[in-house]
């Protein structure tokens, strides 16, 4: 399914910056997160988005709509999920945003606390890997419930050389 | 996504992945990396020089296998591209302060087979 752009020409504002943002459904299956995760990158990279940068948000990405699909529950996996990237740049820097928005149970990922990283092989366990990998990699984390669905916002900025 | 594998000698294998450890990437090789990581070899080195991206779920499946290893008295390490998303994936989640990486193959075999 080709992505749709919400605005395909970035406006033009006083200060000489520009503001754009892309959208994409995917089904709630793994597969279509791989499909995610190569429209992130390519409409990053279109828009200007520093390297580096898109490789945190694809990280976030994945991670986001992992859990969506193994903890969402059967609400989840019956509706579309939504992805809005959206840009701002100017002369100074910029900032890209990913929203994800799901039918699946209410979860605010800000809600987890913070928890300190492992410090031996048998003290690691196999939960709460995405959400140390979203901390680490997203300069913000946002969420809201809004008319029966998760909407969870992330991004990056960045600052021109 | 591949996954293939050489044994060096009697006590080490090296597994060699390539491709995406992300929820597809992963749950296409991850029984078969539990398997060969079984095998009762010293050492494991699990080469991910040609992976390209690593995802907590591929995270959760390394330390799976470093867990079996280390069960069995035997020790796993792994072989990483320094400058790679595959590294700030590992560091992000403090892995790589739980199973040795190394930048080169010949340097994780010493250090494994120690």
């Amino acid at each position: 399914m080709p992505s749709r752009l919400r605005s395909s020409d970035p406006r033009a504002s006083a200060e000489g910056g520009s503001s754009s943002a892309d959208e994409l459904t995917v089904r709630a299956d793994g597969e279509e997160v791989r499909r995610a995760s190569t429209w992130l990158d390519a409409a990053c990279r279109e828009r200007g988005v520093p390297p580096a940068l898109v490789d945190r948000l694809v990280l976030c990405l994945n991670e986001v709509l992992a859990n969506v699909i193994v903890h969402g529950g059967a609400g989840a996996l019956a509706q579309p999920i939504g992805l809005v990237l959206e840009v701002t740049a100017d002369p100074h820097g910029g900032l890209a945003g990913v929203t994800v928005s799901d039918a699946g149970v209410a979860f605010d990922p800000r809600s987890v606390a913070p928890r300190a990283l492992p410090k031996s092989l048998e003290e690691a366990s196999s939960g709460g890997l995405g959400l140390v990998m979203i901390r680490r990699h997203a300069d913000w984390l946002e969420y809201r419930n809004q008319g029966g669905r998760n909407h969870v916002t992330f991004g990056a900025r960045w600052k021109s050389p | 996504m591949s996954i293939s594998y050489v044994d060096v000698g009697a006590d080490l294998r090296r597994i060699v992945i390539a491709g995406r450890l992300d929820m597809p990437g992963t749950e296409s090789v991850a029984s078969q990396l539990i398997e060969l990581a079984g095998a009762p070899k010293k050492a494991v080195i699990v080469d991910l020089t040609a992976l390209k991206f690593l995802a907590s779920i591929g995270i959760r499946a390394l330390i799976s296998c470093a867990k079996e290893v280390h069960k069995r008295g035997g020790k796993m390490v792994l072989v990483v591209n320094k400058a790679s998303t595959v590294t700030m994936s590992l560091e992000a989640t403090g892995v790589d302060e739980l199973i040795p990486v190394f930048a080169s193959v010949s340097d994780a075999e010493q250090a494994a087979l120690v």
